[in-house]
């Protein structure tokens, strides 16, 4: 479903993503795990199109959309979650999943009807809050809601695309063990033929929904494989104690 | 998002009732304000579309209802056409050049933005400045007014005319407000607020930006029309950056962002300058500090503090009884 081959980045002298060879099946839920600076983020920015690489390519659903821009891989199923909170701030959280979801359907150029009001729009809405428990707060300004709240919009609005893969920057980023745990039931919830990768640091909800692990570390692939493997993996432990140059 | 709260739909209908009212009663000169308050309020409609809802700010507004003024009056005079048809031709071809410009100018935001329809509206002025075609500085006279007496109306009549001004600041409302609430708004408004998630959704951003715009244009332009057939002359100082500028002082005055506001800021700017003009010609300091306060009160214009004060009441009312209910 999402695949890349080699691919490779650099900021000035300094190379952020080395020769990244992923596979992703569809319904595969897969965490890369990787200290700061690993190139995590990076990877996403060039999967999703923020960002060129200077190699290698980059397949969607078999095609290759390595030159196509952000708008066009969103619209071939792509969609993303952000590290940082990227809403709709001043807008309530109904017109943000409305939104989302109008514009994923191709209704945000149109001229004639409101897409807010459409059936579909408002069903997807529906749908989309009770999976990311926002039911109760759809009424409620974004700028008037907690920052829990906020994490869960940011990855309402990225379902509420309705992609065929779905990249989550973190989504736990920032929230208390609750509402952790709140991903993890919300995330284990979502449909089986959804292809996931997360970035996230929260191990627990990284062993707990992934089928696979890939594991980054100074822009390259360091480990990948089934989540049982990457527990007793003394490489994983030497990474995030900082032993890694030395291993 | 956009919408008729109580509040806009109670205030457009008292500044419908009211100026119509005041076109039936006022004598010639009160006519005249009537019909220069209306070319304003169309193009401050237009200004709002773009600047308040989607984050636009443009200084080629004078530009574009310059050129719906210069198309329509050399359609008319010269190429034969009745007024109507020369007004559509107007709209027509300024919409088209929003177009073309909102293309141009949609991958730069903020001050660039400004800058670049800056620089296009100030083409256009030296273009038309300079062109015999469009009489150079002594600009044209002779734009006719729309002949309607087959319907019995004759609008070389002054309270006709005004109330015909009226009716196209209600049509280019009811254009802009429909544009709002179409697909096309919703995602002019998103893009205000986080363009980068839009087209992480999927939208063509530079298309939806000089698809607004081009709409805005049209509104100008029919601003223009309106403006030429009230002077029955057109001049490149239509075009001038003042222009533009002036109408975005009249937006901030009324309530950027509102719609509603902008009208109420027309009258304001209007009836001010012709009370405050006859007691002092430093008119423009007097509107400057009243335009001056308005933005460092943070007020949002004079329509806008009424409505913000009403909705962030409302809306933290709600967010309070979710997080309560949850």
């Amino acid at each position: 479903m999402l695949e890349t081959r080699d691919l490779s980045k650099s900021f000035g002298p300094i190379q952020v993503t080395k020769g990244v060879s992923l596979k992703l099946q569809q319904g595969e839920r897969r965490v890369i795990l990787g200290p700061n600076g690993a190139g995590k983020t990076t990877l996403f920015n060039q999967l999703v199109g923020e960002l060129r690489p200077d190699s290698g390519t980059i397949h969607l659903d078999g095609a290759d959309v390595t030159s196509l821009g952000v708008a066009d891989r969103a619209r071939r199923g792509l969609s993303r979650s952000y590290q940082k909170n990227t809403l709709f701030d001043g807008l309530t959280i109904r017109e943000n999943l409305g939104l989302a979801t109008a514009v994923a359907l191709g209704k945000g150029q149109g001229l004639w009807s409101d897409p807010l009001h459409a059936p579909e729009v408002r069903e997807t809405v529906k749908e989309v809050a009770a999976q990311v428990d926002l039911a109760p707060y759809l009424e409620a300004r974004v700028d008037a809601v907690s920052y829990g709240i906020r994490r869960q919009l940011e990855v309402g609005i990225a379902l509420a695309a309705r992609p065929k893969v779905i990249l989550m920057d973190e989504p736990t980023s920032g929230v208390g063990p609750e509402m952790s745990k709140g991903f993890h039931r919300l995330l284990k919830a979502l449909p089986r033929d959804l292809t996931i990768l997360i970035i996230e640091h929260d191990m627990d909800l990284a062993f707990d929904v992934a089928d696979t692990i890939t594991v980054l570390n100074y822009g390259e692939v360091v480990f990948d494989g089934l989540p049982d493997a990457a527990k007793g993996s003394q490489l994983l432990k030497d990474i995030y104690l900082g032993a890694w140059e030395d291993a | 998002m956009f919408t008729h709260t109580p509040l806009r739909l109670t205030t457009l209908a008292l500044l419908a009732a009211g100026s119509l009212s005041y076109a039936y009663a006022a004598g010639f000169f009160g006519l005249e304000i009537l019909a220069e308050i209306a070319t304003l309020a169309i193009l401050v409609i237009a200004l709002d579309l773009v600047a308040g809802f989607g984050g636009m700010v443009s200084l080629c507004h004078g530009a574009l209802l310059g050129v719906g003024a210069y198309v329509f009056t050399v359609a008319a005079n010269d190429a034969g056409l009745t007024a109507l048809p020369a007004m559509v031709l107007a709209v027509v071809l300024s919409s088209a050049l929003a177009f073309a410009i909102g293309a141009v100018c949609a991958r730069s935001t903020g001050i660039y933005f400004i800058m670049a329809t800056l620089a296009f509206g100030q083409m256009a002025y030296s273009y038309v400045f300079q062109s015999p075609l469009f009489g150079g500085d002594d600009g044209l006279s002779g734009a006719p007014r729309p002949d309607l007496t087959a319907i019995g109306i004759d609008l070389t009549d002054s309270r006709a005319f005004a109330v015909y001004a009226i009716l196209l600041v209600a049509f280019a409302y009811l254009v802009a407000a429909r544009t709002l609430r179409s697909g096309l708004g919703r995602s002019l408004v998103g893009l205000h607020h986080n363009e980068k998630r839009l087209r992480a959704l999927g939208l063509t951003v530079w298309r939806a930006k000089a698809s607004a715009f081009a709409i805005s244009g049209a509104l100008a332009a029919l601003a223009g029309c309106l403006a030429a057939q009230h002077t029955q002359y057109v001049s490149p100082g239509l075009l001038s950056w003042t222009v533009s500028g002036e109408a975005l002082v009249v937006v901030i005055l009324g309530g950027l962002g509102t719609l509603t506001g902008p009208i109420v800021g027309a009258i304001l700017f209007v009836v001010l300058k012709h009370e405050i003009s006859a007691i002092t010609p430093y008119w423009h300091a007097i509107v400057g500090i009243i335009l001056i306060t308005v933005v460092m009160s943070r007020a949002k214009g004079v329509f806008g503090f009424i409505e913000s004060r009403w909705d962030d009441r409302g809306a933290k009312t709600v967010a309070k009884e979710a997080e309560a209910d949850a």
